[in-house]
This record gives C-alpha cells, structure tokens and sequence, in this order.
C-alpha cells in the first residue's frame, strides 16, 4: 500500500510539472527544454538544506523555490529575446549543466552514490504518506485553478497575445520581454518547488534522478493531452506516467526476467508516440482548445 | 608551456571526430532550417554497426569501417525519407521539428538499449602500432582518424564551394522557391546531403567508439555539444562548424588536462549560453 502512495505522489508531481509547461508553452509559448534542470536544481537544493545543513523543512523548501526562480531569471534574461529553438537548446543546456554539476561536486551532492536521507516534514506513523499526498495533491489543485481561471482572464489574453503575435503586443505598448520573463521565472520557481517536494518523495537522491527523461516525460504528456488546456495535462499525466509507472508496475504480471526492460520499452514508445502526435495531432489527442482562433 | 603543446596535440585527435559530426551536423541544419536531435542515434548507430561487422561478422577494425559508414549513410537518409519530409509536407514549423527529433532520438536510444542492452561494445583495433612523433605517443587509430578526417573535411568543403551539386545544395538552403524554379529537384539534392551528412556522423560514432565505449548514449551525450557548436560557427556554415569544433576539442583537452572532463562541458556550456544571443537573430 505504501508504494501505491508513492506512485499517486509521483503521478501528482508529473501532472504539476506538465501543468508548468502548460502555462510556458500553451499559454506563453515558451518552448522549455530544462523542466529538469529546475526541477532537479530545486530538489537538490532542498536535500542538502535540509540532511546536511539542517534547515527547517518548511523554510528549506521556500529557499529552494526562490534559488530556481533566481536561476531562471538570469537564464531568461540571456535567452528569452531569442525565437523558439534558441530557447529550446538554451534551457537543454541550463539543465545539462545542472545535472553535470550534481556529478562532479561530490563533496556537496555526494554525486551517483547518492545524498539522505530526507525525511518527510512530519512523522504520523502509516498515515505519514497518504497525509503527504494530499499535500502535494492540494498544490497541484491551487495551481490547476489558477491555469483554468487564466483562460478568459484579461493576463491570460495578454500571454496569448505575445504567444501569437509578440512585435503586435508590443507594438501596442505591453511590456512583452518584462512579462515572459517574471512568467518564466514564477514558473520555473514553481518546477523548483514541485523538486523540493520531490525530495521527501525520493528521501534519497542520486545523480541518475535528473536525467532527461524526466522532461521528456513530461513533454510527452503535454503533446498527449494538448498544449492548449489544462486538463490535458492531467490526461496526458495519466495516460504516461499513469499507465506505465503505476498500473504495469503496479498490478501487471511481468516475470522478472522482463522487468527491467519495461523502462526502456516504455521511454521508446514515448520517443514513437512524440513523433506521431507532432506529425498527425500537433494539437494533442483532444485536438482543439476552447480558444477561439 | 607543456599544457599548450599537449591540449593542441590530444585537442586535435578528440577534435577529429567532433569535426565530422559537427560538420555533418550543420549540413542538415542547413539545408533544411530545423535542429535534427535524431543525428545523435545517427552517431550512435554508426559505432554499433562497426561494432557488428567486427564482433558478428569478424572483420578487421579498418575493413569494418566502410560497411559501417555506409549504413549509417542509408540510415540517415531512411529518416529523412520516413520521417522528416512527410513531417516537412505536413507544414510542421522549425520548434515543432526539433521536439518530433527528440522524440525519434528516443525511439532509436532506446531501441537500441533494447536490442543491444546496458553492457558496452568495444571497438577496438586488434594490433595497435604505438609512434611518436615530436616527442608525442601516437597510435595508428589515431593517425588513421586524423587523416581520414581530413581527407574528409577538403572533400566535403570541395564539394559544398565547388561543385555543382554543392551549388544546389547552397542554392536550395538560400531560396527553396527559386532553386525549384531553375530546375533543382529538392529530394534529390536532399538524399544526398542526408547520405554524406549520415556517413559523416557514423564516421565520427566509430571514432568516438574506438576511443571510449560504445554505449546507447554515446551520441546524446555528444549532441548538445554538436548542436552549439553548429550555432556558434554560424549557422550553417561548414567552414565555421570546422573552426568551432576544433577550438572546443582544444579547450576541452586543456581542462580535461588540470581537472576533468565534465568540467570542460560545463564550461563550453555556460560560454554557450552567454554567446546564444549575441549569435542568434531576434525572434
């Protein structure tokens, strides 16, 4: 039951990170590349916080959302003037970085042995992790309100305007690079805060947790269920992450022998289905969003 | 003065094979506008096949090496044809591109962690001969490299300035509606430059092999890399790609000499990040 509670925390986590990407790229059209990086940089921040350094749990976690959308800002002062696949090798690049620094600094991050333990912020026996989850479940719910109630607001026509047509909004006197900037930034600070809360997650955190798939997860998800809505993300979440990590994982009989390979077969048809849906349903399996276009 | 002399000498030979991947790297960025993150199975996949002509079939290192690029020449054509000009057809834009490559990157990464496994091949040469020349140790892997790399690199640079087919290439990278107007059959020049562009990274994937292992990850780790390499000599631009790739191997021995060689990426990485803008036009 326990690694049911674990699996549900983590699909929570993925449908947060695509709900990010959602805002950056449906909304904004922000084509992030590096959710990892930040993801990565905020749960590493938060591990050495709080099993090294013993920084309160609560603050740790604040400090490590504030250290990424710091990180972010710099970044995107650098490469958010630049068009789509700038941007893209841009953050791929932030979150090789992050990753190859993680490896090589093992006097801070211990590297692939790998830095614990990070103990959840409160100890209530068995009901520890479902308490946990609801935690994390609960902000994911503030931030999918937030992405639904974006859609007709005035700053959500104003994202979309600079998505579709940035020279226009600038022309008529919106502060287009001021804007995709502290959007950014918030965002990333946001992927930052979902990583620290990874780490309770994760209790131990080695170098080989902030690969790319990680991203590449959560694009998938994103193209799966449409960029263009927020309960996309969610089935997108679920028809990945969902199906593979907590439903085969979970209750599929698969002989031992095998286990191994379900990651790489599941990673292979993520790569097969990107290609598909980029190519046949650019707009996601729901096809069109509510936007009128 | 030593670690001038030594990061040249070991920059040269590790800046070999980045050389070809680079340049094979621009050409299809060029011609086509789009970042294919796909060309880094094209690398891996060039390794494996040398790696099964010499396990599999038994074949020398240096016989195993043009079976092997020519595969790797056909395979980067079959994505082109399968994959890349329906996706083109299809009206996918330059961003959409770069992330249906990625997605094909991990179909083929991971495929071939499925057919070949985790473990490493080993490419290697069965009697290496050890030279020295000013006063530095030399193998002839080594020496075959450089002077296939070389060969390679005047004949590609011949062959984009000088010739005809080059002229097509450039005149279809430049003005796709008016080379087709003068005559120029795109998929033909297209094939072309995706089979040169192909061999050019298998060649690289067999020397980055023979060098390290030959792992499914091989070129992913090499395509970042690759890819800002491409950008930072100016996009499109062979002779660019050529000097930045060489500059890169220099550095990246030179730091690899006092500290490590995750460094030296981290380093090449961060100068990337803070040139893109100066190297990129505005959105």
């Amino acid at each position: 039951m326990a690694y049911l509670y674990y699996s549900l925390t983590l699909v929570a986590i993925y449908i947060g990170l695509t709900l990010l990407l959602h805002l950056q790229f449906g909304r904004l059209g922000i084509v992030n590349f590096g959710v990892v990086g930040f993801w990565g940089l905020g749960m590493y921040a938060h591990g050495i916080m709080v099993a090294l350094w013993g920084v309160p749990w609560v603050l740790a976690v604040v400090i490590a959302a504030l250290l990424v959308g710091a990180f972010a800002l710099a970044l995107g002062a650098l490469i958010l003037r630049l068009d789509g696949q700038a941007v893209l090798v841009g953050t791929l690049a932030f979150a090789t970085i992050v990753l190859h620094l993680v490896t090589t600094e093992k006097w801070l991050t211990n590297g692939v042995v790998g830095l614990g333990t990070i103990e959840y912020p409160f100890d209530w026996g068995s009901s520890t992790e479902p308490v946990f989850l609801g935690l994390v479940v609960a902000a994911i719910a503030v931030l999918y309100a937030y992405a639904v109630r974006l859609d007709g607001s005035f700053y959500g026509r104003l994202l979309a305007a600079i998505r579709d047509n940035e020279p226009l909004a600038h022309g008529l006197g919106k502060p287009t690079f001021r804007h995709k900037l502290v959007f950014f930034s918030v965002t990333c600070a946001g992927m930052g805060f979902l990583g620290a809360l990874s780490a309770s997650l994760f209790q131990f955190l080695t170098s080989n947790m902030i690969a790319p798939g990680v991203t590449f997860t959560a694009w998938i998800a994103l193209a799966l269920g449409g960029k263009g809505r927020p309960l996309g993300a969610i089935l997108g979440v679920v028809a990945t992450v969902g199906l593979f990590d907590v439903f085969i994982e979970t209750f599929a009989p698969i002989p031992p022998d095998y286990a191994l390979l379900v990651p790489n077969i599941k990673l292979m048809m993520y790569g097969a289905f990107l290609v598909a849906i980029m190519m046949y349903r650019p707009l996601g399996l729901l096809g069109n969003s509510q936007e009128h276009r | 003065m030593w670690l001038v002399t030594d990061s040249v000498f070991i920059g040269l030979i590790q800046a070999a094979p980045l050389m070809l991947a680079t340049m094979g790297f621009t050409l299809i960025y060029y011609l086509n506008g789009f970042i294919n993150v796909a060309y880094a199975e094209n690398i891996t996949f060039g390794a494996y096949f040398a790696s099964i002509f010499q396990v599999f079939l038994g074949l020398g290192f240096f016989a195993s090496i043009l079976p092997a690029v020519l595969f790797a020449g056909v395979f980067s054509v079959l994505t082109f044809l399968l994959v890349f000009r329906p996706a083109a057809a299809r009206g996918v834009g330059p961003t959409e591109m770069i992330i249906l490559s990625v997605g094909l990157s991990f179909f083929f990464r991971y495929g071939a962690t499925l057919l070949f496994g985790n473990n490493p091949y080993f490419l290697e040469n069965a009697n290496p001969q050890y030279w020295t020349i000013f006063g530095q140790g030399i193998t002839d892997t080594q020496v075959v490299a450089l002077s296939l790399v070389a060969v390679v690199t005047i004949g590609l640079l011949l062959f984009i300035y000088r010739t005809r087919w080059g002229e097509m290439m450039r005149a279809l990278a430049n003005n796709r509606d008016l080379a087709m107007a003068s005559g120029i059959v795109p998929t033909k020049v297209s094939v072309l430059i995706w089979f040169i562009a192909g061999a050019a990274g298998g060649l690289a994937g067999i020397f980055f092999g023979v060098f390290a292992l030959v792992t499914p990850y091989m070129g992913w780790n090499m395509i970042l890399v690759i890819i800002m390499l491409s950008i930072v000599g100016g996009i499109g631009s062979v002779r660019g790609a050529l000097i930045a790739s060489l500059l890169a191997g220099i550095l990246t021995a030179g730091i690899t000499l006092v500290s490590q060689p995750l460094y030296a990426d981290i380093v090449l990485l961060i100068l990337f990040i803070a040139v893109l803008r100066f190297r990129w036009k505005r959105a």
